[in-house]
């Protein structure tokens, strides 16, 4: 088998992992203004702990264009959050009423895409060091990409998605990854001088999305104690399980 | 920068950053009332200056595997110590930014959170002085910075309440004095048992990551719209970013 397309299967795993996300879902019956308020703050430190890691990767190869690429990922997602805004919900394709939470379910899902597709170039870069590692760095790819199926199905599922859905959704949003992988790992050096910014644009978009959606939600339904606790706790779990595995 | 004794380091550094408080008092006094968007800008300010001392101490301080499960055990006490803070002051999910008419106790709770808040902060000043006086300093700058806003928001409620701007700003000052001490004892304590030390940078990212979520944020929506504060949030915490970079 050729390399590139080891690189490709292992991407792709590391994709569908996302759909794992989806699972502890099954277990949550109900869904009151509260349960939301809090599966957005689930999702909202979930999603900042994550964007602690990019940046700290991307520092590592350049600060200045890590901090370049993040004003690039706030401005693509004000951007998209104008152009979702000025349309209706059949143009979106979204079902009639869902309203606010509907595009805030859209806007997730670009945010997430998109930054799977600097994790795809990561994940390839990464594997330009020789394939030798790929097994281990496949796996922790894919457990990195499991409590992002987590915030996905956290914003999805109250919007009466199902879980098989969410599920769905969550490894659409990774798949960028094998995508990306594939051409970074065979062009490594070019694509080298684009991670940081490509690491700084999914921190920015990612941090934005918690400031201006998820955590005003949040705190809008839910107790302030209670959202910055699962907020917090959320924060610090994904930061030790992407620096443990 | 080698002449400077070390602890003599962490006392002027962090009485810098205490003191600064007292420039937040500056916009009440000249231009009276602040307008409420400028509030939440102000807290929004300080929640990302201090969100992004807590991503620098946990990138700068605890860059390895082996202390990252004490960091992450000491976040969660630091949390709950923030926590139970707030429930043994009966602060517990308090409005700090009430401008109209509050109870007869509102004022002194208010401080009361000020003062609890600039806790942790003293341990993050003390910690990131053990890693590098230079990491030391760009951390105390960060704190500084963001005592100002904090400041101009406390400055504001005290005033609503009659409280004179130049006694706001002394008490501004005042409630970031446990700052100094904390830094201090921190860093001579740690320094002296380093294995406390990622204990230390895991309570203090905890306990500032909690705050910024209960304290700051929740009210700055309320105030300026999410864009605003999302924008104003972000841009705090790329400075930190890169005054890591430069240090």
């Amino acid at each position: 088998m050729s390399a590139a397309l080891l690189v490709f299967l292992y991407a792709l795993a590391t994709a569908l992992a996302t759909g794992l996300g989806a699972l502890p879902f099954l277990f949550v019956r109900t869904l009151s203004e509260r349960a939301v308020a809090y599966a957005n703050a689930v999702a909202a430190g979930l999603m900042l702990g994550a964007s602690f890691g990019l940046v700290s990767e991307g520092t590592l190869y350049g600060r200045g264009a890590t901090l370049g690429g993040a004003l690039l990922g706030v401005a693509f997602i004000l951007v998209t959050q104008r152009l979702l805004e000025g349309r209706s919900e059949e143009e979106l394709l979204l079902a009639p009423g869902s309203g606010s939470g509907g595009r805030r379910m859209l806007l997730m899902m670009v945010v997430m895409t998109v930054h799977s597709f600097s994790e795809g170039v990561a994940v390839g870069v990464s594997f330009g060091g020789g394939v030798t590692l790929a097994t281990l760095i496949t796996v922790a790819i894919a457990v990195h990409n499991v409590p992002e199926g987590v915030a996905i199905t956290a914003v999805m599922r109250p919007q009466g998605v199902s879980v098989a859905r969410c599920a769905g959704w969550s490894v659409v949003s990774s798949l960028p990854q094998p995508l990306m992988a594939v051409p970074a790992f065979l062009f490594v050096e070019a694509f080298r001088p684009a991670l940081p910014w490509g690491l700084g644009f999914a921190a920015g978009a990612m941090v934005l999305m918690v400031l201006v959606e998820l955590l005003p939600e949040a705190f809008n339904q839910g107790r302030r104690p209670a959202v910055a606790t699962l907020a917090t706790l959320s924060i610090v779990a994904m930061v030790l399980f992407q620096r443990l595995f | 920068m080698q002449a400077l004794d070390p602890t003599l380091a962490v006392l002027v550094f962090s009485s810098a950053a205490a003191f600064a408080a007292g420039l937040g008092s500056l916009p009440q006094a000249l231009m009276g009332r602040l307008p409420l968007r400028l509030l939440g800008w102000s807290n929004a300010l300080a929640a990302g200056l201090m969100l992004g001392v807590a991503y620098a101490l946990l990138d700068v301080g605890l860059p390895d595997r082996s202390t990252v499960v004490q960091g992450g055990v000491g976040a969660v006490l630091g949390l709950a110590l923030a926590r139970l803070a707030h429930l043994l002051t009966g602060t517990e999910g308090m409005d700090l930014n009430r401008l109209d008419e509050a109870g007869p106790t509102y004022g002194y709770q208010v401080v009361l959170v000020n003062a609890l808040h600039a806790t942790p902060e003293g341990v993050a000043i003390g910690a990131a002085m053990l890693v590098s006086l230079q990491f030391g300093i760009s951390m105390a700058i960060a704190l500084a910075v963001h005592n100002i806003p904090e400041a101009m928001v406390l400055t504001s409620v005290l005033a609503s309440r009659g409280v004179r701007v130049h006694h706001a700003a002394t008490l501004a000052v005042a409630v970031n004095a446990n700052q100094v001490l904390v830094a201090i004892v921190t860093f001579a304590v740690v320094g002296a048992l380093p294995f406390l030390f990622p204990w230390a940078v895991g309570v203090a990212v905890g306990a500032l990551i909690y705050l910024v979520l209960a304290e700051l944020l929740p009210e700055s929506y309320q105030q300026a719209g999410p864009t605003g504060i999302a924008l104003v949030t972000l841009v705090a915490m790329g400075i930190v970013v890169a005054l890591v970079g430069a240090s």
